[in-house]
Protein backbone atom coordinates (compact mmCIF):
# COMPACT_ATOMS: atom_id res chain seq x y z
CA UNK A 1 0.00 0.00 0.00
CA UNK A 2 0.98 3.92 -0.20
CA UNK A 3 1.05 5.91 2.65
CA UNK A 4 -1.29 8.23 0.83
CA UNK A 5 -3.89 6.20 1.67
CA UNK A 6 -3.87 6.91 5.08
CA UNK A 7 -5.92 9.50 4.07
CA UNK A 8 -9.02 7.33 3.64
CA UNK A 9 -8.41 4.81 5.83
CA UNK A 10 -10.24 4.35 9.13
CA UNK A 11 -10.65 1.90 11.71
CA UNK A 12 -13.10 -0.48 11.38
CA UNK A 13 -14.29 -0.99 14.65
CA UNK A 14 -15.43 2.71 15.82
CA UNK A 15 -13.97 4.52 12.60
CA UNK A 16 -11.06 6.64 14.40
CA UNK A 17 -8.22 7.41 12.94
CA UNK A 18 -4.90 4.54 12.86
CA UNK A 19 -1.46 4.82 13.28
CA UNK A 20 0.68 3.66 10.95
CA UNK A 21 4.32 1.64 11.91
CA UNK A 22 5.91 0.48 8.53
CA UNK A 23 8.94 -2.51 9.00
CA UNK A 24 9.44 -3.00 5.47
CA UNK A 25 9.02 -0.35 2.32
CA UNK A 26 9.78 -1.05 -1.52
CA UNK A 27 9.76 2.90 -2.97
CA UNK A 28 6.75 4.11 -1.69
CA UNK A 29 5.25 1.00 -1.28
CA UNK A 30 4.44 -0.38 2.04
CA UNK A 31 4.97 -4.00 2.36
CA UNK A 32 5.20 -5.35 5.78
CA UNK A 33 3.93 -3.67 8.98
CA UNK A 34 0.66 -2.32 10.68
CA UNK A 35 -1.69 -0.22 11.25
CA UNK A 36 -2.94 0.38 14.75
CA UNK A 37 -6.22 1.62 16.09
CA UNK A 38 -5.38 5.50 17.80
CA UNK A 39 -8.45 4.70 20.18
CA UNK A 40 -9.04 0.94 20.27
CA UNK A 41 -5.57 -0.29 19.93
CA UNK A 42 -6.14 -2.59 17.71
CA UNK A 43 -3.72 -4.00 15.35
CA UNK A 44 -4.16 -4.43 12.05
CA UNK A 45 -1.38 -6.26 9.72
CA UNK A 46 -0.33 -5.13 6.82
CA UNK A 47 1.29 -8.40 5.03
CA UNK A 48 2.82 -8.21 1.28
CA UNK A 49 1.48 -4.47 0.78
CA UNK A 50 -2.42 -5.75 1.33
CA UNK A 51 -3.44 -3.59 4.64
CA UNK A 52 -6.16 -6.40 6.45
CA UNK A 53 -8.52 -4.32 8.00
CA UNK A 54 -11.01 -6.96 9.09
CA UNK A 55 -12.39 -7.03 12.61
CA UNK A 56 -10.29 -9.17 15.08
CA UNK A 57 -13.78 -11.40 14.69
CA UNK A 58 -14.13 -11.60 11.21
CA UNK A 59 -9.94 -12.98 10.53
CA UNK A 60 -9.61 -16.14 9.73
CA UNK B 1 -28.36 -24.66 -11.26
CA UNK B 2 -25.15 -25.96 -10.12
CA UNK B 3 -24.47 -25.33 -13.84
CA UNK B 4 -24.42 -21.65 -12.82
CA UNK B 5 -21.85 -21.95 -10.56
CA UNK B 6 -19.80 -24.07 -12.79
CA UNK B 7 -19.94 -21.54 -15.70
CA UNK B 8 -18.76 -19.12 -12.85
CA UNK B 9 -15.31 -20.71 -11.78
CA UNK B 10 -16.78 -23.24 -9.49
CA UNK B 11 -13.18 -24.21 -9.31
CA UNK B 12 -11.15 -21.58 -8.36
CA UNK B 13 -11.30 -19.66 -4.65
CA UNK B 14 -11.85 -16.32 -6.25
CA UNK B 15 -14.19 -14.78 -8.68
CA UNK B 16 -12.91 -14.70 -12.35
CA UNK B 17 -14.60 -11.92 -14.99
CA UNK B 18 -17.87 -12.61 -16.06
CA UNK B 19 -20.93 -11.04 -17.66
CA UNK B 20 -21.94 -8.85 -14.64
CA UNK B 21 -17.85 -7.52 -13.92
CA UNK B 22 -18.00 -6.32 -17.48
CA UNK B 23 -21.49 -4.79 -17.57
CA UNK B 24 -20.15 -2.97 -14.13
CA UNK B 25 -17.20 -1.66 -15.70
CA UNK B 26 -18.85 -0.83 -18.86
CA UNK B 27 -21.34 1.14 -16.39
CA UNK B 28 -18.66 3.03 -14.07
CA UNK B 29 -16.04 3.54 -16.77
CA UNK B 30 -17.07 6.89 -18.26
CA UNK B 31 -19.05 8.30 -15.37
CA UNK B 32 -16.34 7.93 -12.58
CA UNK B 33 -13.71 10.37 -11.37
CA UNK B 34 -11.33 11.35 -8.23
CA UNK B 35 -11.36 8.50 -6.01
CA UNK B 36 -13.41 5.74 -6.25
CA UNK B 37 -13.66 2.13 -4.46
CA UNK B 38 -14.74 -1.13 -5.60
CA UNK B 39 -15.83 -3.15 -3.30
CA UNK B 40 -15.66 -7.24 -3.74
CA UNK B 41 -13.07 -6.65 -6.45
CA UNK B 42 -12.40 -10.77 -6.62
CA UNK B 43 -9.64 -10.78 -9.07
CA UNK B 44 -9.16 -7.12 -9.36
CA UNK B 45 -10.83 -6.88 -13.20
CA UNK B 46 -12.94 -4.20 -12.96
CA UNK B 47 -10.16 -2.32 -10.49
CA UNK B 48 -8.35 -2.18 -13.76
CA UNK B 49 -10.44 -1.06 -16.07
CA UNK B 50 -11.37 1.41 -14.13
CA UNK B 51 -7.57 2.37 -13.00
CA UNK B 52 -6.74 2.09 -17.00
CA UNK B 53 -9.94 3.26 -18.54
CA UNK B 54 -10.53 6.50 -16.00
CA UNK B 55 -8.13 9.27 -14.68
CA UNK B 56 -9.73 7.64 -11.00
CA UNK B 57 -7.53 6.55 -7.85
CA UNK B 58 -9.29 3.32 -7.51
CA UNK B 59 -9.46 1.44 -4.20
CA UNK B 60 -10.14 -2.15 -4.64
CA UNK B 61 -11.59 -3.99 -1.47
CA UNK B 62 -12.38 -7.53 -0.98
CA UNK B 63 -13.10 -10.35 2.40
CA UNK B 64 -11.02 -12.77 0.52
CA UNK B 65 -7.52 -13.06 1.00
CA UNK B 66 -6.51 -14.99 -2.00
CA UNK B 67 -8.67 -12.15 -3.91
CA UNK B 68 -6.70 -9.31 -2.38
CA UNK B 69 -3.47 -11.47 -3.49
CA UNK B 70 -4.68 -12.03 -6.62
CA UNK B 71 -6.01 -7.87 -7.19
CA UNK B 72 -2.62 -7.05 -5.96
CA UNK B 73 -0.79 -9.29 -8.21
CA UNK B 74 -3.01 -7.65 -11.28
CA UNK B 75 -2.08 -4.02 -10.15
CA UNK B 76 1.58 -4.70 -9.56
CA UNK B 77 1.54 -6.22 -13.02
CA UNK B 78 -0.43 -2.72 -14.49
CA UNK B 79 2.70 -0.58 -12.88
CA UNK B 80 4.88 -2.72 -14.42
CA UNK B 81 3.49 -1.92 -17.68
CA UNK B 82 3.66 1.83 -16.99
CA UNK B 83 0.29 2.07 -15.71
CA UNK B 84 -1.42 3.26 -12.76
CA UNK B 85 -1.94 0.59 -10.60
CA UNK B 86 -4.82 0.97 -7.60
CA UNK B 87 -4.77 -0.22 -4.29
CA UNK B 88 -5.80 -3.28 -2.25
CA UNK B 89 -7.51 -3.27 1.11
CA UNK B 90 -8.46 -6.59 2.82
CA UNK B 91 -11.71 -5.41 4.73
CA UNK B 92 -15.49 -6.20 5.30
CA UNK B 93 -17.77 -3.72 2.59
CA UNK B 94 -16.85 -0.23 3.15
CA UNK B 95 -16.15 -0.57 7.51
CA UNK B 96 -12.37 0.06 6.58
CA UNK B 97 -12.91 3.50 4.91
CA UNK B 98 -13.60 7.10 6.28
CA UNK B 99 -16.58 9.35 5.80
CA UNK B 100 -17.01 11.26 2.62
CA UNK B 101 -13.42 9.39 1.23
CA UNK B 102 -15.18 8.37 -2.46
CA UNK B 103 -16.83 9.94 -5.35
CA UNK B 104 -18.32 6.46 -6.67
CA UNK B 105 -17.96 3.22 -5.28
CA UNK B 106 -18.61 0.19 -7.30
CA UNK B 107 -20.51 -3.63 -6.24
CA UNK B 108 -21.05 -6.65 -7.63
CA UNK B 109 -22.11 -8.41 -5.16
CA UNK B 110 -22.44 -11.88 -4.12
CA UNK B 111 -26.56 -12.05 -4.97
CA UNK B 112 -27.29 -15.79 -5.56
CA UNK B 113 -30.02 -16.84 -3.41
CA UNK B 114 -28.94 -20.12 -1.33
CA UNK B 115 -31.33 -22.59 -3.33
CA UNK B 116 -29.62 -21.78 -6.36
CA UNK B 117 -25.99 -22.61 -5.30
CA UNK B 118 -24.77 -26.00 -3.50
CA UNK B 119 -23.54 -25.01 -0.41
CA UNK B 120 -19.80 -25.30 -0.41
CA UNK B 121 -18.45 -23.54 2.39
CA UNK B 122 -15.60 -22.27 0.75
CA UNK B 123 -14.83 -18.71 -0.54
CA UNK B 124 -16.26 -18.86 -3.82
CA UNK B 125 -19.75 -19.25 -1.88
CA UNK B 126 -18.96 -16.19 0.03
CA UNK B 127 -18.36 -14.58 -3.36
CA UNK B 128 -21.68 -16.08 -5.17
CA UNK B 129 -24.32 -16.45 -2.59
CA UNK B 130 -26.27 -13.52 -0.91
CA UNK B 131 -28.53 -15.81 1.69
CA UNK B 132 -31.53 -16.80 1.65
CA UNK B 133 -33.24 -14.07 -0.68
CA UNK B 134 -29.44 -13.28 -2.17
CA UNK B 135 -29.49 -9.66 -0.08
CA UNK B 136 -28.10 -10.61 3.08
CA UNK B 137 -24.63 -8.95 1.59
CA UNK B 138 -26.39 -6.00 -0.39
CA UNK B 139 -28.65 -4.92 2.20
CA UNK B 140 -25.86 -3.97 4.49
CA UNK B 141 -24.10 -2.49 1.67
CA UNK B 142 -26.72 -0.56 0.84
CA UNK B 143 -27.39 0.82 4.60
CA UNK B 144 -23.54 1.70 5.13
CA UNK B 145 -22.30 3.25 1.81
CA UNK B 146 -23.45 6.78 2.09
CA UNK B 147 -21.31 7.30 4.84
CA UNK B 148 -18.18 7.20 2.77
CA UNK B 149 -19.64 8.62 -0.29
CA UNK B 150 -18.90 12.25 -1.15
CA UNK B 151 -22.01 14.71 -0.91
CA UNK B 152 -22.79 13.93 -5.02
CA UNK B 153 -21.29 10.87 -4.79
CA UNK B 154 -22.30 8.02 -7.09
CA UNK B 155 -22.91 4.29 -6.61
CA UNK B 156 -22.60 1.56 -9.27
CA UNK B 157 -24.47 -1.45 -8.13
CA UNK B 158 -25.25 -4.42 -9.94
CA UNK B 159 -28.25 -5.98 -9.77
CA UNK B 160 -29.43 -9.39 -10.86
CA UNK B 161 -32.94 -10.73 -11.86
CA UNK B 162 -32.20 -13.35 -8.86
CA UNK B 163 -31.96 -10.69 -6.54
CA UNK B 164 -34.88 -9.04 -6.36
CA UNK B 165 -34.69 -6.07 -8.32
CA UNK B 166 -37.70 -4.25 -6.79
CA UNK B 167 -36.86 -5.28 -3.14
CA UNK B 168 -33.12 -4.03 -3.52
CA UNK B 169 -34.63 -0.85 -5.12
CA UNK B 170 -36.72 0.03 -2.29
CA UNK B 171 -33.75 -0.47 0.14
CA UNK B 172 -32.09 1.72 -1.83
CA UNK B 173 -35.10 4.11 -1.63
CA UNK B 174 -34.84 3.89 2.23
CA UNK B 175 -31.14 4.75 2.15
CA UNK B 176 -32.17 7.96 0.76
CA UNK B 177 -31.00 7.61 -2.52
CA UNK B 178 -32.12 7.62 -5.83
CA UNK B 179 -31.68 5.70 -9.05
CA UNK B 180 -31.27 5.52 -12.75
CA UNK B 181 -30.70 2.52 -14.79
CA UNK B 182 -27.26 2.67 -16.48
CA UNK B 183 -27.23 -0.69 -18.59
CA UNK B 184 -29.59 -3.18 -18.43
CA UNK B 185 -29.13 -6.97 -20.03
CA UNK B 186 -31.03 -10.06 -20.83
CA UNK B 187 -29.51 -13.49 -20.94
CA UNK B 188 -31.25 -16.71 -20.88
CA UNK B 189 -31.06 -17.13 -16.89
CA UNK B 190 -30.97 -13.69 -15.74
CA UNK B 191 -31.21 -10.04 -16.09
CA UNK B 192 -29.02 -8.20 -15.34
CA UNK B 193 -29.18 -4.18 -14.28
CA UNK B 194 -26.40 -1.69 -13.16
CA UNK B 195 -27.77 1.26 -11.27
CA UNK B 196 -26.53 4.40 -10.49
CA UNK B 197 -27.32 5.28 -6.85
CA UNK B 198 -27.23 9.12 -5.93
Amino acid sequence: MKESLMDILCDPLDKSELELEVDERDGDEILEGRLIGTVTGEVYPIEDGIPNLLPPDMRD
Amino acid sequence: MTDLAERRGMNTSVYQPAEDSGLLAQAAVGRVSGRVLEVGTGSGWVAERLATKTDADVVASDLNPHACRQAAERAAALRADGHRGFEVVRGSLVEPFRDDAFDAVAFNPPYLPEDLEAARDDWMEVALTGGEDGREIIDPFLDTVGRVLKPGGTVFLLVSSFTGYDEVLARAEANGFGHEVVVQESYPYETLTVLALE
